[in-house]
């Protein structure tokens, strides 16, 4: 070993084989099996439950809104829940294993194990995800067939013109698969990244698990309300007060990110088109804030003692 | 002059106590040790003493509040210090889900030993430390020597020059604690450093060539072994087959000198440690701890 080595921050190699590592001892944790395995239940009862028709009065494209708005809210759910209890158990559990200690003691700055631990839960979040969502993406395809099928054989039975058919076929197909629905998925996974990471900086310094993941979860909904009191908070402002609140909000504003932007799912299951710029936002300020609460997080751990 | 292996500079480690107005504690108190390279050093003390803290400040586990550590010329709060050194903690502790091999491989790769040479030294290691048999297996299921024996081979995977061992016999049988002995004499022909605790004396008297006794956070008694422990003005006979007639005679001789005088007579023994050795060993000559 005569040829000295230097080591700089985030070598991607390193950090790859710590994400492993997490992403390893993640998928054989039995807790894992078991919400992973809800999940998939949670999408397929849905398949199971068989259309019904109610005629061509009915809103026809209702059941698909249904279908993509419970398979939707059980990957967010999932995801969320997911990122928040992993991230939280990770690093208290290296801790009290004195499993860091060895980590540390090899030549590992301590950035790499934070960003190789965020990056191994995200790695199973998103590989998840998209398991969850080819199986969604599948049962809502075949869903959307017979649809269309049933709607075009009654509709030509009927003698309705070829624009009018034209037209309902257009119908159905948005609410079928669709970009804007993938792109409602990749908005889950941006925000169970920055959940992933405030869960990240709180695990580093609070003393216990419980504490971080309630904590996590407050955060979480504090993001998503933030939209709603600020709005409150700026309407009371116009009205000439300016409340020690509105100053905790505007605080609070700048801390957290505003979920509700993340709210692009609700587009996606409306079979709304979502333009490839809120996306960019979307990505944009997810990595703001994952970049910036990993930085805080490294700030509070580079000094930490065990 | 030739590069210190270890430097640990007027040391001082306090921790805070988390109440506010208690005074914080000393662990370490102003505790200097110089490493050679080659050199085995045994750091001894009674629980609580700071062993283990003064081992964690030499790499970086712990910030010292005043003073300074380097291993070969570099300080330990860098990362760059950790390149050439392994440490096995005090009660080891490894990631459950990850079987003996693979907790090999991932430490290695954290060093950046990839592929055949990963393999080769993976392979080496297990048999090294008496696992092949448990490397398949995860740790998990591994019993307290085991995880003994696999945080040592994962302190030597990327073959430090330096190694610290936190009582590396804890918990290992004796055929196992005799191994690791045997082990460190082994990795100082190879002119590699080792820096260890433990409350085994009579193995760190084996192994280490200076030892350090350090007693509430201080350094009380510091040098090479033959000078501290060889007893300057006595002279050992050891005879056999000598009758009470004989020994008579010999007392007789000493006293006659005037000067000198006899402590002790009486037949040696062997250790328990060795009798345990011949015992086992004995019933279970496949396990074979002496090469
Ligand atoms: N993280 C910590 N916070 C507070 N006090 C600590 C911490 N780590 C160690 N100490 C204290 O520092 C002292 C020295 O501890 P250390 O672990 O270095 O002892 P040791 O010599 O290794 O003992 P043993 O032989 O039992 O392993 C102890 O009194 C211990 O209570
Ligand atoms: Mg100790």
């Amino acid at each position: 070993m005569a040829k000295e080595k230097t080591n700089r921050w985030l070598q991607p190699r390193r950090v790859a084989v710590l994400a492993m590592n997490t992403f390893t001892q993640l998928v054989r944790m039995k807790v894992f099996y078991f919400l992973m395995i809800f999940a998939i239940i949670a999408l397929v009862a849905q398949f199971l439950d068989l259309p019904q028709y109610h005629g061509p009065e009915a809103v026809y494209t209702g059941e698909l809104t249904l279908l993509k708005g419970w398979c939707m809210g059980v990957m967010k759910l999932f995801a969320v829940v997911f990122s928040i209890t992993a991230t939280a158990l990770l690093l208290p559990k290296d801790v009290e294993d004195r499993t860091l200690y060895t980590i540390l003691a090899k030549p590992v700055p301590r950035l790499d194990y934070l960003v190789g631990k965020l990056a191994g839960v995200l790695l199973l979040i998103f590989i998840s995800l998209a398991v969850m969502d080819g199986i969604m993406t599948a049962v809502l395809a075949i869903r959307t067939d017979q649809l269309l099928e049933g709607q075009m054989f009654l509709a030509q039975s009927r003698g309705w013109t070829a624009e009018a058919i034209e037209s309902m076929r257009a119908e159905i197909s948005m609410q079928g698969p669709t970009w804007s629905l993938q792109a409602g998925v990749l908005s889950i996974f941006l925000l169970s990244a920055i959940v992933g990471a405030v869960s990240l900086l709180l695990s580093t310094f609070s003393t216990s698990t419980l504490f971080t993941i309630i904590v996590s979860f407050l955060c979480f909904l504090a993001g998503f309300f933030q939209a709603d009191a600020a709005e409150f908070y700026r309407a009371t402002a116009e009205a000439g007060t300016t409340t020690f609140g509105s100053l905790v909000m505007k605080a609070v504003a700048l801390v957290f990110p505003n979920y509700q932007l993340f709210n692009v799912t609700d587009a996606a299951i409306q079979g709304l088109p979502v333009s490839g710029m809120a996306v960019l936002v979307l990505l944009g300020l997810t990595v703001f804030y994952v970049v910036l609460y990993t930085l805080l997080s490294w700030f509070v751990f580079s000094d930490k003692e065990f | 002059m030739t590069q210190l292996a270890v430097d640990i500079r007027h040391l001082v480690k306090d921790f805070r106590s988390p109440l506010r107005g208690v005074k914080a504690f000393r662990a370490v108190d102003g505790v200097s040790i110089q490493i050679q390279a080659g050199e085995v050093y045994g750091l001894i003390g009674p629980n609580g003493s700071g062993k283990s803290t003064t081992m964690k400040a030499l790499l970086g586990l712990v910030a010292p509040t005043s003073g300074s550590c380097s291993i070969y010329g570099k300080d330990s709060m860098k990362v760059d210090s950790r390149n050439d050194v392994g440490f096995l903690p005090e009660n080891p502790y490894f990631y459950k889900h990850l079987t003996g091999a693979e907790t090999l491989r991932f430490y290695g790769k954290l060093c950046d030993i990839r592929g055949k040479v990963l393999e080769a030294r993976v392979d080496e290691l297990l048999e090294l430390v008496d696992l092949r048999d448990a490397r398949d297996r995860r740790l998990g299921g591994y019993s307290k020597g085991m995880l003994q024996r696999i945080g040592l081979a994962q302190a030597m995977i990327q073959d430090p020059r330096l190694l610290i061992l936190d009582e590396p016999t804890a918990g290992v049988d004796p055929i196992g604690s005799r191994q690791i002995r045997d082990l460190i004499l082994k990795l100082r022909d190879q002119g590699k450093t080792v820096f260890l605790c433990s409350h085994l004396l009579e193995q760190v008297q084996e192994v280490c060539d200076h030892v350090g006794i350090i007693f509430q956070g201080k350094m009380v008694k510091e040098g090479r072994l033959e000078d501290l422990i060889s007893l300057e003005d006595q002279t050992e006979i050891v005879l056999k087959d000598a009758d009470e007639a004989l020994v008579e005679e010999i007392r007789g001789l000493v006293e006659r000198t005037g000067h000198a005088s006899l402590v002790r007579t009486g037949r040696p023994r062997t250790t328990l440690e060795r009798l345990f050795l011949q015992e086992t060993q004995g019933n279970q000559p496949v396990k074979g701890g002496e090469k």
